[in-house]
């Protein structure tokens, strides 16, 4: 990536507490973005994601901390930056167009007088909407209605660009293809973006960088193939994607479960808890001696199946398998390991 | 989503401060000037001279919220729920009876119904005889009947449209009768629209001026009126009575409504319709004969006055005391002082409305309740305070007989008809918009001018409409301050209604009733959706 850690960050988070009442929304909160660099916000709702794109936004004020864009403090002691003069630009979950404006008014609201024709014309074209200057807000579908916002908060050319979950209004169809299409954009006009949004998989596609957000803080950072194969703690490891935690015995680099040897990522000893994803293991339809689990619960979901098996103590393992294979409750199977070295962590 | 944590602006404050003072600085005057005028107020309240008065208030009030409540629950249920030849025609023309402000009713009612009126003429012919006389307490409940009934109509009405047909269709597959689904499914959903309007009513009733001082029923209001230059003690003991009862129905009004609960609103499949069947050509005469008396007949002899004072002036008989260069600074005024009245209260409503939505303040809700309460302040009181503060007090006597008084006036008696209007528009404005604005470096000013008032713009025209239709129809505020050199057309028309100079008062009348026809029909018979 061409981010890498060249300069000071154009965009840090600093300590930072707000509560609402005695809601504790973001607690000791910290973040660092790069020029160029786009990062996924990940977290469950009431995480606090939203209060913390508002606060970089300066919608909202923090009460401890700063933050400081661009080598300027913007909220901090004493000094405080207004919304209107932070060149942050935002798109809003609703995406808050403004209805009795048409879609040149919306994308030339930002932008000064003078350039806003040219400037609205060269935005439309961007987001793939040439010539939609005359129509209004209420006569677009969806997807145009979201391009229409994101090119609202680009025309003016902000420093960093918010987004707030700004798929989650879009059918699932949509959502993938114009997520896809965004990210390009962006991309292309080398955007400096946060994206807010509790869907792993977007999570992942658009973010060069996942933050993982729990209760107001922080729990982990990396890229995104970082947090998918070596998550910080159990509850990342199960927000990122299907996992089943299971039972081991480690012996250095290896930990020894009932149903065979799985490799460490970093070596460990004694009895431990391996995250093991679904599609790392396999699946043998056994009889007798070789079978270890019984199969609990088949579902089919397409070009793949996610089947349920149980050993005799009844601890559950999920496996993805091709859907052309089909599996019914109580046949036994023999899964095994075949995944790149999991992570393991202490039995809870 | 949560709300912003920005602090109410100081300026917003302060104005919604000042102008809460102003709403109540009337009806505060008028207590300190009844305790302080005379050394023994309570003696003349509690006298006969103010006994007889207040009972025949009363007695008025209750007769006339009773047949509204009845008439106004009736026509809506007949024109909205019932299969009625040309309903949308009956809708429309339900609401007008509010053109006529009610001494122009009530002079139109007596020139159709008296003995050698109209009806009387006409009957002649036919050698029936008619003697009911329109007078006293039987002249004033029927004109008050006719001519304030929409105030229920409207709320019922709008209620009716969007009650979900589910719930009745519901109680029919449970096995009951159409007739057992109205009592226990229809009617209680009814009643709180019943109840709001029959109040509305009451409070119209009991401040009403025109109709009474024409029916020659001493009621306070026309009491106060009448004792105002000679007699100041009772006046002002009077004034202080009818201050009470109208601070006891909005005591009663916030206690009933806090109970209430606003039913979603709910934009369901066309409502149910029941049929009539053989009672159909009776519900039908009565629609016909409600709307003969309420509307045609008063814009029959209204026209019936014109047209014979100019009849008689081109045939040589009397002249006219009006030539058609006179009608034009009467109209102006009246358009004028009303167009003045509605900007400047919705200007000074809006703060406090701001307030209100945007920053649930306390302030805000102190002034939402002292402005909206301020509408049930009598029109003859807020006319008498200002008048004696002119003429009693230096401050106020550099105010005497200035534009300036009479628009202040009028939005203490109607501004607090815009603040429901002006909370609405209020709340159109998402903060979600408002923040999107700020994020694309808008400040204030712009924010104000590009978003909020062009979105908040119906609502605040509606609630504007509605003060220029009350404010043009207005008589005893005008009748006491308005300025020498301000005739309006209210005041031209009742002057000439009790000089009896009929073809002048058909005139003016005429030019009143459409001006306030074309604003009815702009904001109340087009909005009529919006009055649940």
């Amino acid at each position: 990536m061409s981010v890498a850690d060249s300069a000071a960050p154009l965009l840090s988070v600093e300590g930072v507490y707000k509560s609402f009442g005695a809601t504790e929304v973001l607690v000791d909160f910290n973040l660092t973005l790069h020029a160029g660099e786009m990062l996924s916000l990940l977290g469950p709702s009431g995480c606090g994601k939203t209060t913390l794109l508002r606060l970089i936004a300066g919608l909202e004020q923090a009460d401890q901390g700063k933050v400081v864009l661009d080598g300027n403090p913007v909220d901090g002691h004493r000094s405080w930056i207004r919304p209107e003069d932070r060149q942050v630009g935002m798109v809003f979950q609703d995406w808050a167009l403004f209805p009795h404006l048409d879609v040149a008014g919306n994308v030339g609201y930002g932008v000064p007088r003078r350039q806003r024709i040219a400037e609205v014309a060269k935005t439309l074209e961007l987001v793939n909407l040439p010539g939609m200057q005359d129509r209004t807000p209420d006569t677009l579908s969806g997807g145009q209605q979201q391009r229409v916002a994101l090119a609202r908060a680009i025309a003016p050319k902000p420093k960093v660009l918010l987004l707030d979950e700004p798929f989650s209004n879009l059918d699932a169809a949509l959502r993938r293809e114009v997520r896809t299409e965004v990210r390009e954009l962006l991309r292309d006009a080398d955007m400096t973006a946060v994206f807010v949004t509790h869907d792993r998989e977007e999570a992942l596609v658009l973010g060069d960088r996942v933050a993982v957000m729990d209760a107001g803080r922080i729990v982990q950072t990396g890229s995104p193939s970082e947090v998918y194969h070596h998550p910080a703690t159990p509850w990342v490891a199960a927000f990122v994607g299907a996992v089943s935690m299971y039972p081991a015995e480690a012996a250095g680099a290896i930990a020894e479960t009932d149903f065979g040897p799985v490799p460490l990522l970093e070596p460990r000893q004694g009895p431990v808890e391996v995250a093991v994803r679904p599609e790392d293991v396999e699946l043998r339809a056994a009889e007798g001696g070789a079978a270890t689990h019984t199969v609990e619960h088949f579902e089919f979901q397409g070009a793949d199946a996610v089947v349920t098996v149980a050993n005799p103590d009844g601890i559950r393992l999920h496996v993805r398998v091709s859907g052309t294979r089909s599996f019914s409750p109580g046949d036994w199977v023999a899964p095994s390991y075949a995944g790149p070295p999991a992570v393991a962590f202490d039995r809870g | 989503m949560r709300s912003p944590t920005i602090r109410s602006p100081a300026l917003l404050k302060v104005v919604a401060i000042v102008v809460t003072v102003g709403f109540a600085f009337p009806a505060g005057y008028l207590v300190w000037r009844n305790f302080t005028f005379h050394s023994d107020p309570l003696v003349v309240l509690f006298s006969q001279r103010t006994q007889g008065p207040l009972l025949r208030t009363l007695r008025l009030a209750v007769l006339v919220s009773a047949s509204t409540a009845v008439l106004g629950t009736a026509l809506a249920w007949l024109t909205i729920r019932c299969d009625i030849p040309l309903k949308r025609m009956w809708q429309a023309l339900l609401p007008l009876p509010l053109v006529f402000p009610t001494f122009i009713g009530a002079a139109a009612l007596i020139r159709t119904l008296n003995p050698g009126g109209l009806l009387s003429d006409w009957l002649d012919n036919l050698g029936l005889v008619w003697d009911v006389e329109m007078r006293g307490l039987f002249g004033a409940w029927l004109a008050l009947t006719l001519f304030t009934y929409p105030y229920v109509y409207l709320p019922v009405a709008a209620r009716l449209r969007r009650l979900p047909g589910s719930a009745e269709e519901t109680a029919r597959l449970l096995g009951d009768s159409p007739l057992t689904v109205i009592r226990r499914v229809v009617l209680p959903q009814m009643a709180t629209a019943i109840s709001a309007g029959t109040l509305l009513v009451f409070l119209y009733a009991i401040s009403d001026f025109g109709a009474v001082q024409l029916m020659r029923y001493d009621t306070l209001s026309r009491a106060i009126y009448t004792t105002r230059l000679n007699n100041q003690p009772v006046s002002m003991a009077l004034s202080v009575i009818l201050l009470v009862l109208a601070a006891v129905v909005v005591l009663v009004e916030r206690g009933a409504t806090r109970r209430y609960e606003h039913p979603a609103p709910v934009r369901s499949r066309s409502p149910v319709i029941y049929r009539l069947g053989r009672a159909k050509p009776l519900a039908v005469a009565f629609l016909v004969g409600a709307v003969a008396l309420a509307l045609l007949g008063p814009m029959a002899s209204l026209a019936d006055w014109a047209i014979d004072g100019i009849r008689l002036e081109s045939s040589g008989g009397r002249d006219l005391l009006v030539g058609w260069e006179d009608v034009w600074s009467p109209t102006w005024n009246t358009t004028y002082g009303s167009i003045l009245a509605a900007v400047v209260s919705v200007a000074l409503v809006l703060p406090a409305a701001y307030l209100v939505v945007r920053h649930r303040s306390r302030i805000g809700t102190v002034a939402n309740a002292v402005i909206v309460s301020a509408f049930a302040l009598p029109g003859i009181l807020i006319g008498l305070a200002l008048l004696f503060w002119t003429l009693k007090t230096d401050a106020g006597s550099h105010l005497r007989n200035t534009l300036v008084l009479l628009v202040f006036a009028y939005m203490v008696r109607f501004g607090g008809q815009t603040m429901r209007t002006s909370q609405v528009a209020v709340a159109a404005v998402s903060s979600r918009l408002t923040d999107a604005a700020r994020t694309l470096g808008a400040r204030w000013a712009r924010r104000f001018r590009s978003l909020e008032l062009p979105l908040m713009a119906p609502g605040l025209l509606a609630g504007g409409g509605l003060v220029m239709l009350s404010v043009m129809k207005e008589l005893p505020i005008t009748l006491l301050i308005a300025p020498f050199d301000f005739p309006t057309l209210t005041t031209k028309a009742f002057n000439s209604i009790e000089e009896a100079f009929v073809a002048e008062a058909g005139i003016w009348s005429g030019v009143l009733v459409v001006l306030s026809g074309v604003l009815t029909w702009l904001f109340i018979v087009r909005r009529a959706d919006h009055f649940d």
